[in-house]
């Protein structure tokens, strides 16, 4: 049987299996990072962390509790409210991604806010998460988040292309870094293509999710082999 | 004029400060630091609140840090931390 003809059958339980290896992945790296940052206190630790808690929430949101398997038993305002969650623990996900880059240029060096999830720059991204999500519930559809994280996303291949120039003989994984901020600005190009353009085309979902896969194990290779005890 | 140091490695100086001399009073402490006692006396009061140093008393009311435990485990993670931050670019 063809590959693509094998995923696309057995597409529901695969779509589990998928939410449920990226949420374990991210799991891994809130639990890690987690340790890092209450040694270290260093703000750019604790919004990666977060970054990677409201992807591992984004993808429970979509594919487990979201699975059509659950929402069959529920009625529209089921999958309604898990689009909303999905929408919000991806941009929010893609935000602490961004500001974890970018922290140091907004905040004052030691200054520690009492929470990561509550304190003034955070309450604006709730804000523009808020704005986006209405906008795409308005509208039908996920222009705007979509557009939303392509920008953030070309914002933190720049950053890290710098970084990478700059640092990257002396600190390996800022090149894996770059690739990886590389690869989720592609699939997310892909997925407003799909969307967009190809009501959602199975195939190129498909590729999506090969490249959402290599990219999360590129962060968990990233946080195993940077943490590990020499 | 060196770069100015991250506050990590201001906590690092410090503690590792305190573990070598094992016991050390305020005043060697705030020359080992190279801080302005104003940032001593902010880092040292972080320090002691997070549980990485403490103060003792003795009965000649004399002061000295101690490191604890966490400080400790601390400064055997800070490499690991340090290497993460800037292989990830935070």
């Amino acid at each position: 049987m063809d590959f693509y003809a094998f995923i696309i059958e057995n597409k529901e339980i695969l779509k589990i299996l998928y939410g449920l290896i990226i949420s374990i992945i991210c799991f891994f790296i809130v639990l890690r990072t987690d340790r890092m940052f209450r040694l270290s206190l260093h703000q750019g630790i604790r919004y990666f962390r977060n970054a990677f808690f409201f992807y591992g929430l984004g993808f429970l949101a979509r594919y487990i509790f979201g699975t059509p398997l659950l929402t069959s038993y529920f009625n529209s305002n089921y999958f309604l409210v898990t689009k909303i969650f999905l929408e919000f623990f991806l941009t929010m996900a893609g935000f602490f991604l961004l500001y974890s880059l970018v922290w140091k240029k907004f905040e004052i060096s030691g200054e520690n806010y009492f929470s990561s999830l509550l304190n003034p720059p955070i309450l604006i991204f709730y804000l523009l998460a808020i704005m986006i999500i209405s906008l795409d519930n308005l509208w039908g559809g996920y222009f705007f988040m979509f557009s939303s994280q392509i920008i953030i996303f070309l914002f933190a291949s720049a950053i890290s292309i710098v970084n990478y120039t700059k640092n990257g003989s002396r600190h390996k994984f800022l090149k894996f870094y770059f690739l990886a901020m590389i690869l989720s600005l592609i699939a997310w190009i892909l997925n407003s293509l799909a969307a967009l353009l190809t009501e959602w085309d199975q195939i190129i979902l498909i590729n999506i999710s090969g490249i959402n896969i290599i990219l999360f194990l590129l962060f968990l290779f990233g946080v195993i082999y940077v943490t590990r005890v020499k | 004029m060196g770069k100015k140091r991250e506050r990590l490695e201001v906590i690092k100086d410090i503690l590792e400060s305190v573990r070598a001399s094992r016991n050390i009073k305020p005043t060697r402490l705030l020359y080992a630091s190279n801080l302005s006692p104003q940032m001593f006396k902010e880092y040292v009061n972080e320090l002691i609140t997070k549980g990485f140093i403490k103060l003792e008393v003795d009965n000649n009311d004399k002061k000295n840090f101690l490191i604890t435990k966490k400080g400790n485990d601390f400064l055997q993670e800070y490499k690991v931390i340090e290497n993460f931050i800037e292989n990830f670019g935070l």
